[in-house]
């Protein structure tokens, strides 16, 4: 690669990564922070996703890039949020659209990381029964369960209580 | 609810018979209790040795032409904006000229938003309204997965850092979805 080459990409990854970078600062002074805490947040949020229509609802703009990279519906709506508190290896039921339930049963956090049981039930079984970890504060999404004349995503997460 | 009364709703739980409320209530004691998680465990190896048995049929039928079949009837994928970039990017490779105006406005488009973005997050900014939270980092680490549903797909966008893990309950080729 040539130096004109390199002049305008370094212009990018200074464009690109500078402010990320900046942004970045205050929620790694959250995560870094250790907490002792009995009790950790647990958040669930159902998001209708489907072609009909093209609305996306507005309380879902912190999660616009994830949706569009991840799929390709025209529509989604929140539907649902819910938090709960609970003790360390208690559970956090939330009653979901089309008579389905997620329970979560937060196990522990180390390595700045929460470990966590995740059953979604869907009507008479558990289509999924997982144990996962994630970072303080991080959401993943389980999709699929069919709902109206969509998908049902859900964002499921939890938060260390200071 | 209790081990007698899990091992007594069993059958109707692996026929679908349950209400929503006692399937909840069999499959959190069966989360917990190694008795009777070992007593659905053997009933879903029965209910695996009939999968096993049906595949092996399935496997017999020849498969390799449905593929054909069926892509010519999907509608066109749809191209992200990142895709519709980077193909955009190699087709003006040559052209210099055109890059650096770009790379000058993206410059500015980023320092413009930085500024905006900085300005939100200022102690006493007015309160907006409560919107679903997702972190920099979504990356999970799946220690363990089982599943009733048809098939379940991991998957993780690195450029997101999001995990998803997409359910899938039957074989028929949906037309959205990732």
């Amino acid at each position: 690669m040539t130096s004109h080459h390199l002049l305008p990409a370094a212009a990018l990854v200074a464009a690109c990564v500078l402010p990320a970078a900046l942004l970045a600062q205050p929620e790694h002074a959250i995560l870094s922070s250790p907490t002792g805490s009995a009790v950790v947040e647990v958040r669930i949020g159902a998001v209708l996703a489907s072609n009909s229509g093209t609305e996306f609802d507005h309380r879902l703009a912190s999660m616009h890039r994830q949706f569009n990279r991840l799929f390709s519906y025209t529509s989604y709506q929140l539907v649902k949020e819910e938090r709960q508190r609970v003790a360390w290896g208690g559970r956090a039921s939330f009653e979901i659209p089309g008579g389905r339930y997620v329970v979560v049963i937060p196990r522990e956090y180390k390595n700045d990381r929460v470990s966590m049981k995740v059953l979604v039930i869907e009507g008479a079984r558990p289509i999924i029964d997982t144990v996962l970890s994630l970072r303080d504060r991080g959401t993943f999404l389980v999709g699929g369960p069919r709902q109206a004349d969509g998908v049902l995503i859900l964002a499921i997460g939890a938060n260390m209580v200071d | 609810m209790t081990c007698r009364e899990v091992t007594n709703l069993l059958p109707l739980f692996f026929d679908g018979e349950l209400d929503s409320r006692q399937m909840r209530a069999l499959a959190l004691h069966s989360s917990r209790c190694t008795s009777c998680e070992d007593e659905l465990g053997q009933l879903e190896g029965l209910q695996e040795l009939l999968r096993t048995i049906i595949n092996e049929r399935v496997d017999e039928i020849d498969l390799s032409k449905i593929w054909s079949a069926i892509e010519p009837k999907l509608p066109a994928r749809k191209i992200s904006a990142t895709e519709r970039l980077r193909r955009w990017w190699e087709e003006a490779a040559p052209r210099w000229d055109m890059r650096v105006p770009a790379f000058a406005a993206a410059a500015m488009l980023a320092a413009l938003a930085l500024y905006f973005m900085t300005q939100g997050r200022q102690p006493g900014a007015l309160p907006t309204a409560p919107q679903v939270a997702i972190a920099e980092s979504n990356e999970a680490s799946i220690d363990s997965l089982e599943t009733e549903a048809d098939s379940v797909a991991l998957m993780s966008d690195p450029e997101t850092s999001t995990t998803l893990l997409w359910v899938s309950d039957d074989s028929i080729v949906e037309d959205v979805g990732p």
